[in-house]
């Protein structure tokens, strides 16, 4: 029992830590964690294991640390003496925490640095123009109606609905496909 | 004579337009001269464009009283209007003529009449009027870029492809928004399939006329 419980409360301590910082919940408060997982320590006490753990994640996720780099941090750290070292405990709790975060942790930071509108979801419609108020259409055209939903971070979406005749929706797609293209050229060399 | 024989219904419906009724009162000593220039005004305002100029010249030069040329030219705009309304496989050139005859509209306006419903210049008429059913903004003008983030305040490394896109839209907005990486792979697959959609509709559609 004496044993889970530290690793318990360390994890939770990591990713209580993660939401505070990385996914702008601001629900999950030191003062929350500290009641809930380190009751039995002091303010100043939990104090310094907080700032200490934060600053670690902060460190490991900067870098963006792979795994063989995180072991290595870890290993260097632990070999620290004094309050700034960490233990065995707390080096597994960071690996597993690290394991598992890397992703959302790096996707949030980069939509830190993002300040333009994103692109968060799009939905379309195909009809069928048939007749308008000038009578029936001499040739029925297929018709694209699309929605895009632009948003940033921490703000509602704004919607933009479009409208596309088939040549348009033709011109558009090469253009996907020259983006496709300069990505591709991108992601190879690196 | 007109309720002789069985024929369509006129294309300007059961009742003729009070315009087209007055004009063809009007018409009577217009030459033929006047009358195309009139006509092309009349198809230009159709087109979109602005005929203010060419109609204040054509009443300046005119001896026909302003009073009777606003009759005049009213009623050939109603005209070309319904005409154009009815799609050319629904409106035979001979029952036009036919209708505009029984208003006893002289010949040879007839023939000019029945060359803009009928001529080459009808693409270019519906393609005119067509801009003015209700419509979404279309996308005028599409420009993209591709960044790479090499590395940011909070990540020291990020090397991120993004995709920058920049749209001008028919009702002169401008939007522009970032596409990460994997959103634009859905949106180009999305735009992939609008396509195949519109195809298939396409298709279907041939099938269905040669019915």
């Amino acid at each position: 029992m004496a044993d889970v419980e530290p690793t318990k409360s360390l994890s939770g301590l990591l990713n209580g830590i993660a939401q505070n910082v990385y996914y702008n919940n601001t629900d999950i408060t030191e003062q929350l964690l500290k009641d809930e997982l380190y009751p039995e320590l002091s303010q100043d006490e939990f104090k310094a294991v907080h700032e200490k753990m934060k600053g670690l994640i902060k460190s490991i996720a900067t870098a963006d640390m792979d795994h063989a780099q995180l072991e290595a941090f870890l290993t260097a750290q632990t070999k620290r003496q004094g309050s700034g070292g960490v233990n065995g405990e707390q080096a597994t709790a960071l690996s597993r925490f690290w394991k598992s975060q890397r992703l959302r942790v790096r996707e949030s930071l980069l939509a830190q640095s993002r300040w333009e509108p994103g692109l968060r979801g799009l939905s379309w419609r195909v009809d069928l123009h048939t007749a308008d108020s000038r009578g029936d259409a001499a040739h029925s055209c297929p018709v694209a109606l699309m929605e895009l939903e632009l948003g940033r971070a921490g703000q509602d979406s704004e919607f933009i609905c479009l409208e596309f005749d088939e040549t348009k929706v033709n011109q558009v797609l090469k253009k996907m496909s020259d983006i496709q293209e300069s990505i591709d050229r991108i992601v190879h060399r690196t | 004579m007109s309720s002789s024989h069985t024929k369509d219904a006129s294309f300007l419906g059961g009742r003729i337009p009070a315009e087209i009724e007055s004009m063809s009162k009007n018409l009577k000593d217009v030459d033929q001269e006047l009358f195309r220039k009139i006509l092309k005004a009349v198809v230009s305002a159709l087109e979109g464009k602005d005929s203010r100029e060419a109609m204040k010249s054509i009443a300046e030069s005119s001896i026909i009283p302003q009073e009777r040329l606003s009759h005049i030219v009213a009623g050939m705009y109603k005209v070309l209007s319904e005409a154009i309304r009815i799609p050319t496989s629904s409106l035979k050139q001979e029952a036009f003529r036919e209708d505009l005859r029984e208003l006893r509209i002289p010949e040879d306006f007839i023939t000019d009449f029945s060359s803009v419903v009928f001529g080459n210049r009808r693409a270019a008429l519906d393609a005119a009027t067509s801009q003015n059913d209700p419509h979404l903004p279309t996308v005028e003008d599409f420009k993209w870029r591709v960044d790479v983030a090499i590395s940011t305040s909070s990540l020291a490394r990020a090397l991120q492809p993004s995709v920058l896109m920049q749209m001008k839209l028919s009702d002169g907005s401008f939007h522009r928004f970032e596409v990460p990486v994997s959103k634009f792979q859905e949106l180009r697959y999305n735009v992939a399939l609008i396509l195949k959609e519109m195809n298939d509709l396409e298709k279907r559609n041939i099938l269905k006329i040669q019915d």
